[in-house]
C-alpha cells in the first residue's frame, strides 16, 4: 500500500475520532457512566481501555523514533507485516457491522484491574490521539517497514512501524462502534 | 449546573452577571467507581462539588487505609490542601461508588476571586469553614471517647453509615473495625 496514503487515511480516523470524542465529553456525566447491562463497561471505561492498549504502541512508537527512525529513508510503499496485518483485519467488523471475532480482553488491559475510570480517559484519549497524529507526521521521513515496534501480543512479537499504527486504530474504530452502542442501550 | 449555583450561594449571593462568568468555567467530571480523583504525588488540578456519589479521602500508613474524611452529595471534594499550595497531594481522593462531581481549575477560580468581589468573599468563607472543620474535628479526636466519636457522626452525617464501607467510617473515627462494630451493635 501507498505510505503517505495509509498516512492520511490514519490520521483522518484519528481526527474524527478526537472530534467524536469531544463531543461525547459534553454528554451529562451519567450518560458516561451508564452500563448497558451489569458487569458490562460503560462509556468511560471503553475509553480507559484504550488508553491502556494504545499507550503500548503510543509509547513504543515513540521511543522507537527517537532511536531509530533516522537511520531509515523514506519508503512510499509500505507492505503489512502478517501478523500485524491478521491482527488489524481481526479488528475490522463484518459489513453487517457484527464484530467479527470477539476477544478476552487480557488483564492489564481492564480498566477496573487497573487505576479505574473517569471522564479524564476521554481528555487523555485525545491527548494520545494528537499524539499519534504527531508521530505520523514524523513517518514521512522513515520507513514504516524497517522500523519495528513492540506489540500487545507479547514481548516477541514486534510489529512493523506502519501496524503499531493500523492496529491500535483500528482496535479504537472498533471499541467506537462499542461506544455507540453504549450510548444508544443507555441514553 | 443549578447545584454549584446553589452550593456557592449557601455562602454568597450572585447576580445573574457574576453567575455567567463563574458558570462557564465548572464542568462535569464523572468517576467510575474505584477511580482515583485525586492521586498522592499529583498536585490538584481541580475544586470540586460533588453531585453524587461518595468519595474517600485517605493515605497509605503501615499497610492500612487511614481515612481522613469523605465527601458526598452537596460537598465539597478534591485535595483541597495540594489544590491551594500547588503542591503534590499527600492525599488520595477515591470513588467509592460512581461518583458524578462539578469541577473548576486553579486558574479559573483564582481569576473569578481576583475579578468578582463575591467569589472572592466564596473563597474566603470556604476556607474559614474548613478552618473551623479541621479544629473541630481535632479537638473531637483528641478529647472524646470512641462512643462519643460514634455518637457525633451519627448525629451529623448519619447517612455515612449506610454509604460507606464500616472499615473506612472505623478508620476516620480512629478506632478498631471491632470496637465499631460494638458500638453499632448496641446502638441498634
Amino acid at each position: 500500500m501507498d505510505s503517505l496514503q495509509l498516512i492520511a487515511d490514519l490520521s483522518k480516523t484519528l481526527r474524527q475520532q478526537i472530534d467524536r470524542t469531544n463531543i461525547i465529553r459534553q454528554l451529562p456525566a451519567e450518560a458516561l457512566l451508564q452500563r448497558p447491562a451489569p458487569g458490562k463497561w460503560n462509556t468511560v471505561e471503553v475509553f480507559e481501555h484504550m488508553n491502556l492498549s494504545s499507550g503500548v504502541y503510543l509509547n513504543g512508537l515513540g521511543s522507537e523514533f527517537e532511536k531509530g527512525a533516522g537511520a531509515f529513508s523514506f519508503n512510499s510503499e509500505f507492505k503489512p507485516g502478517w501478523l500485524g496485518n491478521y491482527f488489524t483485519n481481526a479488528m475490522r467488523p463484518r459489513a453487517n457491522g457484527d464484530i467479527s471475532w470477539r476477544m478476552k480482553t487480557m488483564r492489564m488491559f481492564d480498566p477496573p484491574r487497573n487505576q479505574g475510570a473517569s471522564t479524564q480517559s476521554l481528555d487523555r484519549f485525545v491527548q494520545m490521539s494528537e499524539q499519534f497524529i504527531a508521530l505520523l507526521n514524523r513517518a514521512k521521513r522513515t520507513d514504516l517497514n524497517r522500523l519495528r515496534v513492540i506489540s500487545t501480543l507479547g514481548p516477541l512479537v514486534r510489529f512493523k512501524a506502519g501496524d503499531a499504527f493500523r492496529f491500535p486504530i483500528a482496535h479504537q474504530e472498533r471499541h467506537f462502534q462499542q461506544i455507540e452502542r453504549v450510548l444508544a442501550s443507555t441514553v | 449546573m443549578e447545584l454549584v449555583r446553589r452550593a456557592i450561594e449557601r455562602y454568597v449571593p450572585l447576580s445573574d452577571t457574576d453567575w455567567s462568568h463563574v458558570a462557564q468555567c465548572w464542568q462535569e467530571y464523572a468517576f467510575v467507581r474505584g477511580a482515583h480523583v485525586s492521586r498522592i504525588g499529583e498536585v490538584e488540578q481541580h475544586f470540586y462539588i460533588v453531585k453524587s456519589g461518595v468519595q474517600r479521602l485517605s493515605f497509605p500508613h503501615d499497610g492500612e487505609d487511614i481515612c481522613l474524611g469523605f465527601s458526598y452529595d452537596g460537598s465539597w471534594s478534591g485535595a483541597y490542601d495540594s489544590f491551594v499550595s500547588r503542591k503534590p497531594s499527600r492525599i488520595d481522593v477515591l470513588a467509592i461508588t460512581d461518583s458524578v462531581l462539578f469541577g473548576i481549575r486553579y486558574d479559573d477560580l483564582q481569576r473569578s476571586f481576583n475579578e468578582l468581589p463575591a467569589m472572592a468573599r466564596f473563597g474566603r468563607l470556604i476556607l474559614e469553614e474548613l478552618l473551623v472543620g479541621r479544629t473541630t474535628r481535632e479537638i473531637e479526636q483528641l478529647s472524646l471517647s470512641a462512643g462519643q466519636r460514634y455518637q457525633r457522626l451519627v448525629d451529623r452525617s448519619p447517612q455515612l453509615l449506610q454509604l460507606v464501607p464500616q472499615k473506612d467510617i472505623a478508620s476516620y473515627l480512629r478506632m478498631k473495625p471491632e470496637t465499631f462494630s460494638r458500638l453499632r451493635a448496641k446502638r441498634s
